[in-house]
């Protein structure tokens, strides 16, 4: 058994403990009654982001401020409705949400600010005026990432782009920015495109359906939203050496994140292709903070302090020059400056490494595993 | 027979359980209903005000208004999996067409476009299916990529507007404080089908849904009826779209995809009968309700987010319990029949306990002139006419591929990447495939897959060592999940829709609890070759595939399992009077097909080398797709496994041309669907 599971299962009983801890002190009158409304929970930047809004809830800080409900509305914007509807019905004075669609809750959400809930929206946008937004800049995101790879290559060669939920505005904003810049240079060439729907999974059974009719060495660059780790693991596979990896500008994965640590790093637990290999990767991520921000920016509103409707996150980037491994994952080590997690600590390479940020002191690494905030 | 006439004796008792089991099943939906309002009356704090109801009633009246399509098709004998794809694409029309400027706009005018979309849509289905008489199901799921491909084409992202005149109409109250306008909506599309219903029209569909032949020797039109039917189902998928639209003030190209499953629970929570000629939709309406009604029952109950699903496939497994319970329900039968057999056997009657004579009719032997031996083609030319057309098909894609793209044809890694990307499909269509030639279906694969995945990945954890017991273990605990599908199935009577898209959402639960959100561990390295390393130029899966292949063709084609498997798909009456253990059988289909999602799920592990939650997900529409583009029929009893290996290469094939043109998203789907679509007209019954 791993330091990692063993980490795991002491915060889990820590958990367990503070919420039956929290059950005994629910009825306490000046509590804020705050409600999360997440949409699908079947992926892990969902989990993840969740953990951490749970983890912001047990911190000192505001454990005897705030009552947190997280519930779950499933992939059905209608059901997202209900459920915020009940939650105004309920007495709720703050609502989190992770938004299913950026337009169909515009109805209810200007219900419920009717009523003086206040509607924070984290990672998605909602684009009725009374709700706040907390998120990145999806176009930023996409032209950043798309500049990085075109310098990479000095501007020529063949690429490939792997998208992600089509019909979503995150992806059709992130690759129509992408796709801006690619039309700038000509020499750049598209040469396959295909829908990765933000899932490493996807991406492999995708990049292999285009490499069945195609050689690495036909290509020069790959440009994903999520996929670089298993992108890199499949140049492995087709016996490419570590030096030989196409660049790749693509997701904040603590995989992807490993291999662009220069090779021979120690990092405890690693097996290839989950190793450190200096894989020339740019990597950015939607980061599932934002969720656990927008609590604690909820709970400000709730007191009366100014809190402005729309927070702008920094884009986390992180390149093969920035790259550092943490020991432990306290805020305060990432605060200096590391943002990549041992595998002996995160054993699954798809989770999301940014989850620092400036404003959340109180929650670090274990806060995204397992939901235990700092302290 | 049974039913009958204990309603004759009984005919002055009003007790419920002497009912006809449509009316009683209606009945029980709507007292599950009240329950659960009364629930939340009693757990939320103050009691239902006006608003409370006229929150609840708009907040399932998409959902309700679009399953009352879906029952009227699946009281013909229908199916129709476009129907959430149509919702989203009224959606997107009427908010593309709408003026922003316009200070009035006519919420008649704009009603009737969304309707006219979706009976336009509706028109479309209903000739493949009335007039070239292909399959519902996989004319719909055409259908279903077509409409996705259009409404991407019409919006490619959210956003839009609809002009608030809707909303006030749609959302508004008929009279203020009393009764709110989305229940009239539902109102006045129920009162319409009952005057449908009492017309000859009306008589027609359940004459159709029970038995066409029979229909159309009474001199019922069965094509015009079919055809008529998808039409209205549109019509009703159009308004439930323009009341979304009403409800959002906007648009969204992906609103109304995940409504569909949630749809056909509607239908079957509200007593209808899948299979057709039984149910109608006022029970759909409260279905429809129940399961919007789950959401606040959550929230008051404070259920946590892990948890959710798991009490939502209880509920809903209840809910159809609750609907079922009589003396002539399947768990009573079962009981009974138990208790027989029990006593018989106290008694030493039970035929294996007799003396064990030969009592098989005498047949003239056979030893006079041999039986004449057909040929190999005549012999196997039912199998060859609906298998052939999608190998043919797959030929074309090949074709086109290399023309479009080179290196194809004569490109060893061409054919090794089908082969190998081919393996999770081909998995899935030997278990989707068994319990569809028995007239089920599996709805539970996506999540088998996820917890045999994420189970393989957290105990292996990298070691070659684990890998001898995990694999095991897991492969077992799939054939558990199955075999508790078919237990449900068969003895608790619960239809194969509703036990499997429970067993889903409890497995999605357990998966969440197990994981914590996040999935340890990693694939071994053993496994990972096995998936992704290379023999010369092939991959070790394949060798195992053609393997696969074999044993799965012995399976259906040459052992009694398979032919008893054939024979419950050709009529359960007729095998269960044959001597076919049926209830067994069908336990061990399910069995099978767990495995086969569990297998999918490790070999996804060794693949993607970790497992991901919702790494199934995607495979749940095309195992079916398969299925039937393989020559299979979805009502069950005629299908053949090399068929639906033909559809399992065809799809693979098509897609890996689709991902290596740079055509856009949209088109992919739109050209998806329509080959679909010609490769089954292909399988076109000829008029007999």
């Amino acid at each position: 058994m791993g330091i990692g599971s063993i980490i795991r299962r002491a915060a889990a009983c820590a958990c367990l403990v503070s919420s039956m801890a929290m059950i005994g002190h629910a009825d306490a009158a000046e509590k804020h009654k705050i409600f999360l409304s997440m949409s699908f929970i079947g992926n892990d930047w969902q989990a993840e982001a969740a953990n951490m809004v749970k983890a912001m809830a047990a911190h000192k800080n505001y454990a005897d401020k705030v009552d947190l409900q997280v519930q779950v509305a499933g992939p059905n914007a209608q059901r997202q409705i209900q459920q915020i509807n009940a939650m105004v019905q309920a007495g709720a004075e703050a609502i989190v949400i992770f938004p299913i669609s950026p337009t169909a809750l515009n109805q209810v959400v200007k219900n419920a600010c009717d009523k003086g809930v206040k509607v924070f929206a984290y990672d998605g946008e909602i684009t009725e005026p009374c709700a706040y937004n907390i998120a990145i800049d999806q176009e930023e995101a996409g032209r950043v990432t798309a500049e990085w790879l075109v310098k990479k290559l000095n501007g020529k060669g063949n690429i490939i782009a792997i998208t992600g939920v089509p019909g979503t505005s995150v992806d059709n904003l992130r690759t129509k920015a992408a796709k801006e810049v690619f039309a700038k240079h000509p020499d750049i060439k598209i040469v396959g495109e295909a829908v990765g729907m933000w899932s490493q999974a996807v991406a492999r059974t995708e990049l292999s359906k285009i490499l069945a009719t195609r050689n690495w060495d036909d290509i020069n660059g790959l440009w994903m939203q999520v996929g670089c780790f298993t992108a890199n693991s499949m140049q492995l596979e087709a016996g490419k050496k570590p030096e030989q990896l196409l660049p790749c500008a693509g997701e904040g994965s603590n995989g992807g994140r490993i291999q662009m640590l220069p090779a021979g790093t120690e990092a405890e637990g690693a097996t290839p292709p989950y190793a450190p290999m200096g894989a020339p990767r740019i990597s950015y991520a939607s980061p599932p903070y934002s969720g656990a921000l927008a609590l604690k920016l909820a709970v400000d509103a709730i007191e009366g302090k100014e809190v402005p409707k729309k927070t702008v996150l920094p884009l986390p980037l992180v390149t093969n020059e920035t790259i550092k491994l943490c020991q432990e994952g306290t805020w305060q080590e990432m605060k200096d400056g590391c943002n990549a997690f041992k595998p002996s600590i995160v054993s699954n390479p798809g989770w999301f490494a940014s989850i620092f940020s400036e404003k959340t002191p109180e929650i670090g690494l274990n806060a995204a595993l397992v939901g235990q905030p700092e302290n | 027979m049974t039913i009958t006439t204990s309603t004759a004796t009984s005919r002055n008792w009003t007790s419920l359980f002497s009912m006809s089991p449509e009316r009683r099943s209606v009945l029980i939906a709507i007292a599950v209903f009240l329950g659960l309002l009364g629930l939340v009356d009693f757990v939320s704090s103050g009691p239902l005000s006006y608003f409370d109801i006229s929150f609840l009633s708009s907040g399932g009246a998409t959902s309700a208004i679009a399953a009352i399509g879906q029952t009227i098709v699946v009281l013909s004998g229908g199916f129709d999996l476009s129907a959430g794809a149509v919702i989203s694409l009224v959606n997107v029309v009427l908010a593309q067409g709408m003026d922003p400027a316009a200070a009035q706009t006519s919420v008649v005018y704009w009603t009737c476009v969304g309707i006219g979309v979706g009976m336009l849509t509706g028109a479309f289905n209903g000739i493949f299916i009335a007039f070239f008489r292909l399959q519902p199901i996989v004319v719909t799921l055409s259908t279903m990529f077509i409409i996705q491909g259009l409404t991407l084409l019409v919006m490619d992202k959210p956003g839009g507007f609809v002009a608030p005149d809707l909303g006030t109409f749609y959302l508004g109250d008929a009279i203020p404080g009393w009764l709110p306008m989305p229940l009239v909506v539902i109102g006045v599309v129920l009162l319409a089908w009952l005057w449908l219903k009492n017309t000859r029209f009306g008589t027609a569909i359940y004459a159709v849904g029970s038995d066409p032949d029979a229909a159309a020797a009474i001199g019922v039109r069965v094509k015009l009826t079919k055809f008529l039917v998808y039409v209205i189902a549109g019509g009703c998928y159009g308004l439930a779209g323009v009341f979304i639209s009403a409800q959002t003030g906007s648009a969204d190209p992906l609103v109304g995809n995940p409504l569909l499953l949630s749809m056909f629970a509607a239908v079957v929570v509200g007593g209808t009968r899948l299979g057709g000629g039984r149910g109608g939709p006022l029970g759909t309406v409260f279905g429809a309700y129940i399961l919007m009604m789950v959401v606040n029952i959550l929230l008051v109950l404070n259920v946590s987010a892990y948890y959710s699903t798991i009490a939502e496939g209880t509920i809903l497994i209840l809910a159809v319990l609750a609907g079922s319970i009589s003396y002539s329900s399947t768990l009573a039968k079962q009981l009974r029949s138990a208790q027989a057999q029990f006593s018989a056997w106290r008694q030493g009657l039970l035929p294996s306990q007799l003396d064990r004579t030969d009592r098989r009719m005498k047949m003239p032997s056979s030893a006079e002139g041999k039986p004449v031996v057909s040929s190999f083609l005549s012999r196997n030319s039912e199998t060859i006419r609906y298998a052939l057309p999608a190998y043919l098909c797959l030929l074309a894609v090949v074709i086109v591929t290399q023309l479009w793209l080179g290196r194809a044809i004569l490109n060893p890694t061409y054919w090794n990447s089908l082969a190998v990307l081919s393996t999770f499909l081909a998995i899935l269509a030997l278990g989707q495939g068994t319990v569809i030639l028995t007239g089920g279906l599996d709805l539970s694969v996506p999540w088998t897959i996820g917890i045999a995945g994420i189970l393989l990945a957290g105990i292996v954890n990298g070691s070659d060592a684990a890998l001898v017991y995990a694999l095991p273990a897991v492969l077992l605990i799939a054939c558990l999940i199955g075999f508790i599908n078919g237990v449900g199935i068969v003895v608790l009577g619960i239809s194969p829709i509703v036990m499997t898209l429970a067993m889903n959402g409890i497995l999605q639960g357990f998966a969440l609890v197990y994981s914590q959100g996040t999935p340890a561990g990693f694939s071994s390295p053993m496994l990972r070759w096995f998936m992704t390393g290379k023999i010369w130029t092939v991959t070790p899966v394949v060798p195992f595939m053609v393997l696969f292949v074999v044993a799965a063709v012995f399976l259906l084609g040459r052992t009694a399992f398979g032919r008893r498997v054939y024979g419950i798909g050709n009529g359960l009456r007729a095998a269960q009077l044959s001597g076919i253990a049926v209830g067994r059988t069908l336990i061990l289909v399910y069995v099978l097909s767990g495995l086969c999602a569990g297998l999918v799920g490790v070999l996804l592990t060794g693949f993607s080398g970790q497992a991901s939650l919702g790494m199934g997900d995607d495979y749940l529409l095309p195992s079916i797709a398969v299925v039937v583009v393989g020559g299979a029929l979805i009502t069950g009893g005629r299908g053949h496994y090399l068929g639906m290996l033909g559809g399992v290469l065809l799809l693979t094939a098509l897609q890996m041309f689709l991902a290596g043109t740079t055509l856009p998203y949209a088109t992919r789907a739109i050209l998806f669907g329509l080959v679909v679509l010609g490769a089954v007209m292909a399988l076109r019954e000829k008029r007999s």
